[in-house]
C-alpha cells in the first residue's frame, strides 16, 4: 500500500521532538451501498475511501494527524507538524528500526470478495427480500433493504517494530419493514453482518430475517402503548444483549477506566454484578462480525474474559489508555477509519449462557415485560445511566407471554442492573450491530442468552 | 493529481465512454482539535482530507461514486462504478443543474480572523478553562471531556454543463463535560459551544456554566409517575425538531414516511409555532449560498403561524410536485447521495424569557436534555420514548433535579400541545443533518416515569 522506506521515514519524522512511540495507519477501503425501496433499486454508490493517520506518544501525550495527501513529501510535513505539538523534555525511547514485516494467516476466510461479485447477483437479493417483506401482509406499506459491503485493506507501522497488512471484508444486510393501518406507522427491522464475503449475503435466510422484519412491524401495529414503572424485563437472546453492551462494556473500555471515569474503575477482583453473569469481548470468533484478526493497532485479537461469575477480571484495553494504567494492550484498539485515532473498543462481546432454559424464564415471570428485540441504546460512561429503545415488546402475566406493547424504554444505572441479572438462559446469540463511540462508528457484535434482570424502569406512555 | 487536472481527465474520459452529463462535487475539510486531561494534552488531531463524488448519466440513470484518492486508478474506479450501477437503477433519474438564470447570493461565510488564531492560543485558552472549572467549586471531581475544535469546509461544483460554483464555512467548538460528586452521587453533564468568534469566548463564564450545569443536577429526587406540564428548554427542544425534521422532507412525504402527507396549508402545531429554515445565518455550520446540486438557496417558512407552508425539495422531489426546488438538495457529505434536508432550521423565538415559562406553573418538569434520541425515537410515526434529565417545577419555583426519566410522547402531539415559544434559541450540536436550534417550549404534558 505505502513503500516500506517511506514508512520508517514517516515514523522517524514524528519522533523528531522527542516522543517515544509513532504509528502509521493507512487504509484504503472499497465500498458498495445498495439501497432498495418501493420495489426499486433507488441508489447504488461506490466509494473509495483511502488515507494516512500518523499518532505520536510521549508519556501521557497523544497527537494524531490525518490526511489523504500520500506523497512522501505531505506525509513528512504532517508528521513534523504534529510533532511540534508535543512538549516537554525528550523522553527514552526504544525505537526498532529497520521494521520487518509480520504476516499471519487469517481466522476469518473469505470465499466471495465483494468487488468480484456482478451487482446484478446483489440485486437478486435485494428483490428476494423485498418481495418476501411485501407480501407478508397487506398492512406492510414499505420495504427498505440496503446492503452494504466492503474490503478494507489496512497497513499498521508502529516504532516498537510492528509492520502489519491486513483485508477485512464485511457484508450486511439491513432489512427494514414499514407497516401502516392508514394513520399509525411501524417499522421492524433486522440487520444481519458478518466477517465475510457474498457468500454471507446469499446464504442468508431471508424467509427467517425478512419475514421477521415484517412481523415485527405488523405486531407493533397492533400493539397497545407500553405501561410505565418498574418491572422484572426479560430480554431475549442476539441484539439483546445490547443493553450490556452500554451498560456495563462501555464502562469497562480502558478510555473511561484510565481516567477514573467508569463505575468499574479500580474494581479488579470485586463483585461487580451477579453471581450468574459471565461477560466476554472476544475478536476472534470466526468470521463474526465484529471480528479482527488484528486490531487497528496491529495487535492480534484475543479473548478477553471481562467479569466471571460476577468477579471483575478485566479491562479492554488499548495501547494509550494502557499507559495511563500500566497495562499491556488487550488488543481492543479499533477506529472507523483513517480519520480517527484508535482507542479501547468491543469486538464481540457477550454473556455467557446460563442453566436456564427460555420456557423457564418465561413460566417464573408473574407480571414482566418480555423485550424480544431491542432496539439501540445509549450510556453516560461517568454515572453509568443507560437508555434502550425496545423494538418489539409483550407483557409478561402469570408466567405466559400476554399482549404486545410499544414505546417501551428501558432506562437505569449499568453498574446496579448488572447486579439485578437474576436469571441466565442456555441459548446464547449473536447480533450484529453498529456502535458509535470517539473513535467513530465500529461493526461490533453483541449477543447473550436469553436472562431476566428482576428490576428495570420502564417508561411508557401510560403512567401508572 | 490536482482537482483541476482531475476533473478535465475524468470528463473527457467519461464523455468518451458515452456518458452524457457529467459533474464532480469536491470538499476539502481541515480539522484541528485539542483535548486536556488535568493540565496536560491529553488528545491533538489534525487533518486536511479531499474527497469528490461524481454524478454520471450513463444509459439514461444517474450513478454515483466516491473517491478520497485524487490519482488515474481513480478515474477508472469511478467511472466503471457507475456503469456497473447506473444500468441496475430503476427509481425515477436525477438531473443536474444547469445554473441558468439562477441568482446566487454571494456572502463569504469564513472568517479569516478564525482562521488566524493560533494552536498556542486555543490550548492556552482550553487550560484557562479547565482551570477555572476545578477551582469553582469543590464538588468538581474532574472533566471527562474537554475539549476546543475548530472545521473548516470548502465545496465546489462543477459539470460539464458549464456550472462552476464555489463556497466555504469555518467555526470553532469548546466542549466541556463536568464530573461532580456529592456523597455518593455522580452527575456529569455536557457544555457545548459553537462559534466564529474566538475573541468573545469568556472562560469565566464558559466555566461557571459547565460547572454549574453538572451541580444542578446533584440532590435528585424521583416524583410521582405521571402526566406534567413540561418546559422543553432550549437545547433539549433543538434536538427534539431535529429528530423529527425529515418528516418535513418531500422525499419522506412521497415516500409514505412522513406523517404529514397530505396536509400542506392544514394546523399541524399550535399557532405560536413558526419554523425557519435560513441558510444565510451568519454564524449558521450549514450556511452556503447553493445547495448540493448548485441550486440556489433561500429562506423558507415550512411552518407559519401553526400552518404547514412548505415541504423541503430537492431538483428530483420539486419535479415529481411540479414545484420549484426550495434549494435543500444536500448530501451530508461527499461519500452520499443527494436527499433533502434542512440548511439552519428553527422554531423563531418570541421575547418571553425562559423564567416566565415555568413562573406560573403550578406543578410541573423542566427537561434540560434528552438521551436515546436516534433510539428512542422513531422519526416516522413521531412516537419518542426517552431518557431525559430536568428540575422538578412547584409554585413556579424549580425545587431541584429529577432521577432520571423517561418521557414519552408523540411529535404530532407536541407540535399542537406548544402552550408558550420562548425567546431564548439556541441550536443543538452539529448534526450533519442540519444545524438546527429552537427557544424553551411550553407544553400542555407529557407522560413522565421516574427511575
Amino acid at each position: 500500500m505505502l513503500d516500506k522506506t517511506l514508512v520508517e521515514n514517516v515514523i522517524s519524522a514524528a519522533l523528531t521532538t522527542g516522543g517515544d512511540f509513532s504509528e502509521v495507519f493507512v487504509e484504503d477501503r472499497f465500498t458498495n451501498n445498495m439501497h432498495h425501496q418501493g420495489g426499486k433499486l433507488e441508489k447504488s454508490l461506490a466509494g473509495r475511501d483511502f488515507g494516512v493517520g500518523i499518532r505520536i506518544f510521549k508519556g501521557l501525550q497523544s497527537v494524531y494527524a490525518y490526511t489523504n495527501d500520500y506523497s512522501e513529501e505531505g506525509l513528512v510535513k504532517a508528521a513534523k507538524t504534529a510533532a511540534k505539538a508535543l512538549q516537554g523534555a525528550n523522553s527514552k525511547k526504544d525505537i526498532i528500526l529497520p521494521l520487518e514485516k509480520q504476516s499471519f494467516e487469517t481466522a476469518h476466510p473469505i470465499q466471495l470478495m465483494p468487488n468480484s461479485v456482478e451487482k446484478n447477483r446483489k440485486l437478486a437479493v435485494l428483490r428476494d427480500a423485498s418481495e418476501i417483506v411485501s407480501n407478508y401482509d397487506p398492512a406492510i406499506a414499505q420495504a427498505i433493504i440496503r446492503l452494504i459491503d466492503e474490503e478494507q485493506h489496512v497497513l499498521i507501522a508502529n516504532s516498537e517494530g510492528i509492520f502489519v497488512e491486513d483485508k477485512r471484508v464485511r457484508s450486511r444486510m439491513a432489512i427494514a419493514a414499514v407497516a401502516t393501518d392508514g394513520t399509525d406507522m411501524q417499522t421492524g427491522f433486522y440487520g444481519p453482518g458478518a466477517y465475510q464475503g457474498f457468500e454471507f449475503i446469499e446464504g442468508l435466510d431471508l424467509n427467517h430475517y425478512a419475514k421477521e422484519a415484517a412481523r415485527i412491524a405488523v405486531t407493533m401495529l397492533h400493539a397497545d402503548p407500553a405501561p410505565s414503572g418498574k418491572f422484572p424485563v426479560i430480554i431475549d437472546n442476539e441484539f439483546g444483549g445490547v443493553i450490556f453492551h452500554e451498560a456495563c462494556g462501555h464502562g469497562l473500555e480502558a478510555e473511561a477506566v484510565a481516567k477514573n471515569n467508569s463505575v468499574f474503575a479500580g474494581k479488579i477482583g470485586e463483585q461487580v454484578a451477579s453471581d450468574l453473569v459471565t461477560y466476554i469481548d472476544d475478536g476472534t470468533i470466526p468470521n463474526e462480525w465484529g471480528s479482527i484478526n488484528i486490531d487497528d493497532e496491529g495487535e492480534k485479537a484475543r479473548k478477553n474474559v471481562l467479569i466471571e461469575n460476577g468477579i471483575l477480571k478485566g479491562y479492554m484495553i488499548d495501547k494509550f489508555n494502557g499507559r495511563r494504567m500500566e497495562a499491556e494492550s488487550t488488543g481492543s484498539g479499533r477506529r472507523e477509519s483513517y480519520k480517527f485515532a484508535p482507542t479501547s473498543r468491543m469486538t464481540n462481546t457477550y454473556i455467557a449462557p446460563g442453566e436456564s432454559t427460555p420456557e423457564e424464564i418465561i413460566a417464573n415471570t408473574e407480571h414482566g415485560i418480555y423485550a424480544k428485540y431491542m432496539g439501540g441504546g445509549s450510556v453516560n460512561p461517568a454515572t453509568g445511566d443507560y437508555n434502550f429503545a425496545v423494538n418489539e415488546a409483550y407483557m409478561v402475566k402469570n408466567g405466559k407471554i400476554d399482549k404486545p406493547i410499544r414505546g417501551a424504554t428501558l432506562v437505569g444505572n449499568g453498574a446496579k442492573t448488572i447486579q439485578k441479572v437474576d436469571m441466565v438462559g442456555n441459548n446464547l446469540g449473536h447480533g450484529a450491530g453498529m456502535c458509535g463511540a470517539s473513535s467513530g462508528s465500529i461493526p461490533v457484535n453483541v449477543g447473550q442468552p436469553m436472562l431476566r434482570v428482576s428490576e428495570i424502569t420502564v417508561g411508557g406512555r401510560e403512567a401508572n | 493529481m490536482d482537482l483541476t487536472t482531475f476533473r478535465k481527465q475524468l470528463f473527457t474520459e467519461g464523455e468518451k465512454l458515452g456518458f452524457t452529463d457529467l459533474e464532480l462535487y469536491y470538499e476539502k475539510q481541515e480539522k484541528f482539535s485539542v483535548k486536556i486531561f488535568k493540565g496536560e494534552i491529553d488528545g491533538y488531531e489534525s487533518s486536511t482530507v479531499n474527497g469528490v463524488s461524481v454524478r454520471g448519466l450513463y444509459n439514461g440513470q444517474m450513478g454515483y461514486a466516491y473517491t478520497e484518492k485524487l490519482d488515474e486508478d481513480s478515474i477508472a474506479f469511478l467511472l466503471k462504478s457507475i456503469q456497473e450501477n447506473a444500468p441496475l437503477l430503476e427509481g425515477e433519474p436525477e438531473e443536474l443543474f444547469t445554473g441558468e438564470g439562477a441568482d446566487y447570493q454571494k456572502t463569504d461565510y469564513y472568517s479569516t480572523a478564525l482562521q488566524h488564531v493560533t494552536a498556542e492560543e486555543k490550548i492556552a485558552f482550553l487550560k484557562e478553562v479547565e482551570k477555572k472549572i476545578y477551582a469553582y467549586d469543590p464538588r468538581v471531581s474532574q472533566t471527562d471531556y474537554a475539549a476546543i475544535q475548530d472545521e473548516s469546509i470548502e465545496k465546489g461544483l462543477f459539470n460539464n454543463k458549464g456550472l462552476t460554483l464555489h463556497d466555504r464555512n469555518n467555526f470553532l467548538s469548546v466542549i466541556f463535560s463536568v464530573v461532580v460528586k456529592e456523597g455518593e452521587e455522580i452527575k456529569s453533564d455536557l457544555y457545548f459551544k459553537i462559534t466564529k468568534d474566538f475573541a468573545a469566548l469568556d472562560a469565566e463564564k464558559i466555566a461557571k456554566e459547565a460547572v454549574e450545569k453538572s451541580l444542578s443536577q446533584l440532590g435528585e429526587q424521583a416524583y410521582p409517575n405521571k402526566n406534567y406540564p413540561v418546559i422543553l428548554k432550549n437545547t433539549a427542544a433543538a434536538s427534539l425538531v431535529a429528530t423529527f425534521a425529515s418528516s418535513f422532507s418531500a422525499e419522506a412525504v412521497q415516500k409514505g414516511e412522513s406523517r404529514l402527507k397530505g396536509k400542506l396549508d392544514e394546523k399541524i402545531a399550535s399557532k405560536q409555532v413558526t419554523l425557519l429554515d435560513n441558510p444565510f445565518l451568519p454564524e449558521g455550520t450549514h450556511s452556503g449560498n447553493f445547495d448540493s446540486e448548485g441550486v440556489p438557496t433561500n429562506e423558507l417558512n415550512l411552518v407559519e403561524n401553526g400552518k404547514l407552508v412548505s415541504f423541503f425539495h430537492n431538483l428530483k422531489t420539486a419535479k415529481k410536485d411540479g414545484v420549484n426546488s426550495t434549494g435543500h438538495g444536500y448530501k451530508s457529505s461527499y461519500k452520499e447521495t443527494i436527499g433533502v434536508s434542512p440548511s439552519n432550521l428553527y422554531v423563531v423565538p418570541t421575547e418571553k424569557m425562559y423564567e416566565a415559562l415555568y413562573g406560573n406553573l403550578e406543578e410541573g418538569i423542566i427537561i434540560t436534555d434528552l438521551a436515546g434520541l436516534h433510539s428512542g425515537a422513531d422519526p416516522i410515526s413521531g412516537d419518542f420514548s426517552l431518557a431525559a434529565n430536568g428540575f422538578y417545577v412547584k409554585n413556579g419555583k424549580i425545587i431541584g433535579p429529577t432521577t432520571l426519566m423517561t418521557v414519552a410522547g408523540n411529535f404530532f402531539e407536541v407540535l399542537q400541545d406548544i402552550e408558550e415559544v420562548g425567546a431564548d434559541l439556541e441550536f443543538s450540536p452539529m448534526s450533519s443533518s442540519g444545524y438546527i436550534g429552537s427557544p424553551s417550549l411550553k407544553l400542555k404534558g407529557l407522560a413522565v416515569t421516574f427511575d
